[in-house]
């Protein structure tokens, strides 16, 4: 109730707005509209209903105000002026008067403004046709709407209407639309709409018609008539054959929907688990903080956009003090205050952004800690979780323990529908994404001498090194080159989930798995591996309706898979031991 | 010389398990409140639950230490071992829960008004003993063989046990399976037929969790010197050699991962009573992950290295969480990069580790042995504590 009422209050107050700002531009359409409201009986249903081909969302909202008695007369010396009170009242509930002839407000002899309260004047009344009317003309200029999703709401909410009056509105309608996807919705809410017919031939056009739009909006009305009883047969017959092959097709629209979401989210593991096919897989170390890694990536976004819009700042306070002097730390970064276009960009300075930060940290973890455990892997293992404590607890003192909030650029938002299967352009877009990072890196394994002189050294270290290859410097630019990607892939992750502290852990043994079923050491394999994980991982979730019981399924999966191809997909062959 | 140190080494434990077992308690229970030799009770429950970890500890350290196979997953053994407990005592509570039903109130909340099957036979504590043994050991009995007969090993062993954990972290999470969900149990009122809150039964706790520790040290002591404790460390140096000497190093490592999961979940079973509540979230990887951290601190492949790290590390968790809350993590982070870079010996390790360094700088000119310490001389040290 509260929710109705305020909905119109802020439907009013769009309405005084409007008539205020573009007074001028619509004289004609004032004047028509005032002359509607001033005239009687037939002649005004007559005015009001050729009001719907102005297509005004002045007259959308006069009407509506009219609907409610919000359209009051004002009487000066037998002259009848109709107006609209402004939304703001002053202290004694009063508030001035548009004239809605010409969206000037009402002055009196001394060019003083006038004020009423609603009760001083008289509405102008309605009655049951009147009213009828009117709703039809709404409906009408909904349909006039020049957004095309408005108006497909329009046609939508006067197809699931249910009354077969609204029939020759939407054929009118249908005679001036030139939008495809409009003209099939109009096609689609008429069809709805026959089905209740009286006649049986048109009701069994009807449901032919709606089974060859394969209308998944439709089905409940297709189905109540396929088991209605009293129908005549051959239109129950002709219902059911529609609701058949509507179901057929919500079943393909489920299939390749759960195949999309798959595909995406096999995409995020392949950007999150090739960082890690590279340091792990072609490198040996077992790195457990690369999770971290990507939550530096994702920090690295928030703070990006931060610095987009106001700024960033953080401060530290140690619980320990130096000659008396609290130690801590913290930085203020001002910012840009952008707007518009150039603050919907700053993804794509977070972007390369993100994955410089992690390979900076990855080359300093890499210096510091990992080239001492190049021969322990195991070793590594722990080393590598005591760093990923270590920047968690940082994230959690310098970003909060709670999640931040990044937003996405509005290009990101949105999803365009094929065929019913709606896509997500951040589900699409990290799909094209993750091809991109593949082939990259690719790229940069076989076809540029870094890559070589990387892929000898993980063949075979102690040779690289006597053939003159500077094994060290390798190393470094290897596992910041992972790390790197890894950042790329806490970017994405910041658009579609949350960013949080331990926004790695979540990823981190479902990565690990990627890359053992893809094979250590195979890029190709971890590609496979990702996208099989992903999908079968969706269309787990959907078997069995619970997507905990889907990723058990999955580990158990991985782990007897194992059982049968130990090395992974795309295992490297080789004679030696150990 | 071996002989002898490790002779010193079990006459030490068995003083400070005498200690443990009998002083301690008796200064709990014989002693005034105000006497300086009192021990709290809050003292005898930390210290029991150090206990319990220092046999998980130990349970890493065989597998890990003594077989390299790094499995991080000991904590769902633990778990699973507290979870047959945690039954045990959730149908001691009876009627006497907040809905006063008699079957546990989260079962209550999920609607259910009689008890599932599955809960009937743990009203009887042998019955879940038996389960506490027999559950985490079919389990690792099922994995183990799955894993190394497809011969999977080092890192990639470590990954799976991972996962394993991860999954059933997953799965205890749900309230479907029936065994209280994200909140486990707590609230526990009975331990055959005494009061669980009263500090007799924990003190009687405490010495069984002694006791077993003990028992499970001489165990395992005499476990390394048999033939299969030999074949367990050449199988640690080098697999391939063993295997090639004809040895089928999957069934020894099955054998050795099967006795680690249950010594893992008896110590479960002696935990939960103690700390009283019991919940997935301690059979989370991280878990794992620490106990591991324990075994490095303390000194892989001994056995008394394990015990002193679980102490070690878990006083100064104690001690840190309440003077440092927010810096803990780094703490617990840096010492463990600390100790696997510059002490894969841990603390039993240090005094023949710098033992080796002092050489290194005094006896330059003689064409010294590189620093590495001899195992036999490491133990020594364990005679100070």
């Amino acid at each position: 109730m509260m929710r109705a009422l305020k909905n119109t209050l802020a439907s009013l107050c769009a309405g005084y707005v409007v008539l205020a700002a573009h007074g001028q531009e619509a004289a004609a359409v004032r004047e028509k509209l005032a002359n509607s409201i001033l005239a009687e009986g037939a002649e005004q249903q007559k005015l009001v209903a050729e009001l719907g081909d102005t297509g005004s969302k002045l007259v959308r909202d006069v009407l509506i105000a009219w609907t409610r008695d919000s359209v009051l007369l004002y009487d000066t010396n037998g002259t009848k002026i109709p107006v609209l009170l402004e939304d703001q009242t002053d202290a004694d509930g009063k508030a001035r008067a548009i004239s809605i002839a010409d969206g000037k407000f009402l002055l009196d002899d001394k060019k003083q403004e006038l004020r009423f309260s609603p009760t001083d004047l008289n509405s102008v009344d309605t009655d049951a046709v009147l009213r009828t009317v009117i709703q039809q003309t709404l409906d009408t200029l909904a349909l006039a709407d020049p957004d095309p999703d408005a108006r497909e709401n329009a046609v939508l909410k006067l197809g699931n209407s249910q009354k077969i009056k609204n029939i020759p509105i939407l054929q009118a309608r249908l005679a001036k639309e030139t939008d495809l996807t409009v003209r099939r919705d109009i096609h689609e809410a008429i069809a709805m709409l026959q089905l209740a017919d009286a006649d049986p031939k048109i009701q069994i056009a009807a449901a032919q018609q709606l089974a060859a739009l394969k209308s998944i909006g439709s089905l409940d009305m297709v189905k109540s008539l396929a088991e209605s009883k009293t129908a005549p047969p051959e239109v129950v017959q002709a219902a059911k054959r529609a609701v058949e092959t509507i179901g057929i097709h919500i079943g393909a629209v489920n299939f390749f929907g759960t195949i999309f979401r798959g595909l995406s989210l096999g995409s995020i593991l392949l950007v999150v688990a090739l960082g890690l096919a590279i340091t792990f897989g072609l490198m040996g170390i077992i790195n457990m903080a690369h999770g971290e890694m990507i939550a530096i990536g994702a920090y690295t976004t928030y703070v990006v956009q931060n610095l987009f819009g106001s700024g960033f700042a953080f401060s530290v306070n140690l619980p320990f003090s130096l000659f008396g002097h609290p130690l801590g730390f913290g930085l203020h970064l001002p910012g840009m205050n952008a707007a518009g276009w150039f603050y919907e960009s700053y993804f794509l300075f977070a972007l390369p952004l993100s994955f410089v930060m992690a390979a900076l940290a990855g080359l300093v973890l890499e210096r510091s800690v990992i080239r001492f455990l190049y021969r322990r892997p195991l070793e590594s293992l722990l080393a590598t979780w005591g760093v990923s404590l270590v920047m968690q607890q940082l994230f959690r003192m310098v970003f909060g323990a709670n999640n931040v909030q990044v937003s996405s650029p509005r290009w990101l938002l949105g999803h365009f529908t094929v065929n019913d299967i709606s896509l997500g352009y951040n589900r699409v877009f990290v799909i094209g994404f993750a091809v991109l990072i593949v082939i990259g890196t690719w790229l940069l394994l076989t076809k540029t001498p870094l890559g070589l002189l990387i892929r000898a050294v993980m063949q075979n270290r102690d040779m690289a090194s006597c053939m003159g290859v500077r094994t060290t410097r390798v190393n470094m630019m290897t596992f910041a080159f992972g790390s790197g990607l890894a950042g790329l892939a806490g970017a994405f992750l910041s658009q579609i989930g949350n960013v949080g502290p331990s926004l790695g852990q979540s990823y981190i043994v479902d990565s690990f798995m990627t890359v053992v079923v893809g094979g250590v050491g195979s890029i190709v394999g971890t590609v496979y591996s990702a996208v099989g994980i992903g999908t079968s991982d969706q269309v787990l979730q959907q078997v069995t309706g619970s997507p905990v019981t889907g990723k058990i399924v999955v580990l158990v999966c991985i782990i007897l898979f194992l059982q049968w191809k130990p090395g992974g997909l795309f295992s490297i062959r080789s004679r030696s031991l150990d | 010389m071996r002989r002898k140190s490790s002779n010193v080494e079990i006459w030490v434990v068995l003083a400070v398990a005498l200690f443990v077992i009998i002083v301690l308690p008796c200064l709990n229970a014989f002693t005034a409140d105000t006497s300086g030799l009192h021990v709290s009770n809050f003292t005898i429950t930390i210290y029991g639950k150090y206990l319990c970890y220092a046999m998980l500890a130990i349970s890493v350290d065989l597998l890990w230490g003594y077989t390299g196979l790094l499995s991080l997953g000991q904590a769902l053994f633990f778990a699973l071992g507290g979870y047959m407990m945690g039954m045990y005592l959730m149908r001691m509570i009876g009627d006497l829960g907040q809905y006063h039903q008699p079957i546990p109130d989260f079962l209550v909340f999920l609607g259910w008004s009689t008890l599932p099957t599955f809960w009937k036979p743990f009203a009887s504590f042998p019955f879940a003993m038996l389960m506490a043994v027999l559950l985490p050991g079919t389990l690792a009995g099922i994995f183990g063989y799955l894993a190394f007969r497809s011969r999977i090993r080092g890192v990639y062993f470590s990954i799976l046990t991972q996962a394993l954990t991860y999954a059933a972290c997953l799965l205890f999470f749900r309230n479907s399976l029936l065994l209280g969900g994200n909140n486990g149990f707590t609230d526990f009122k009975f331990v055959l037929g005494h009061d669980i809150r009263e500090p007799g039964t924990q003190r009687d706790l405490f010495i069984a969790s002694g006791i077993a520790l003990l028992l499970v040290y001489l165990f395992c002591k005499w476990l390394t010197t048999t033939k299969l404790g030999k074949v367990q460390r050449a199988i640690r140096d080098s697999e391939n050699r063993v295997m090639f000497s004809g040895y089928s190093t999957a069934n020894f490592k099955l054998f050795i991962f099967v006795l680690a999961s249950i010594i893992a979940s008896l110590a479960g079973v002696l935990y939960v009573p103690q700390v009283g509540i019991i919940n997935p979230s301690e059979m989370s990887t991280d878990k794992s992950l620490e106990a591991v951290v324990w075994v490095a601190v303390g000194g892989r492949g001994t056995l008394v290295g394990p015990i002193i790290g679980a102490f070690a590390v878990n006083a100064m968790k104690s001690w840190a969480t309440r003077a440092y809350p927010d810096l803990w993590l780094i703490f617990l982070g840096t010492m463990f990069i600390l100790v696997t870079v510059f002490m894969p010996k841990g603390i039993v390790g240090l005094p023949a580790q710098l033992r080796g360094v002092y050489k290194k700088f005094t006896v330059k000119k003689i064409k010294a042995e590189p620093a590495v310490a001899d195992a036999g001389d490491a133990i020594e040290p364990a005679k100070s504590k």
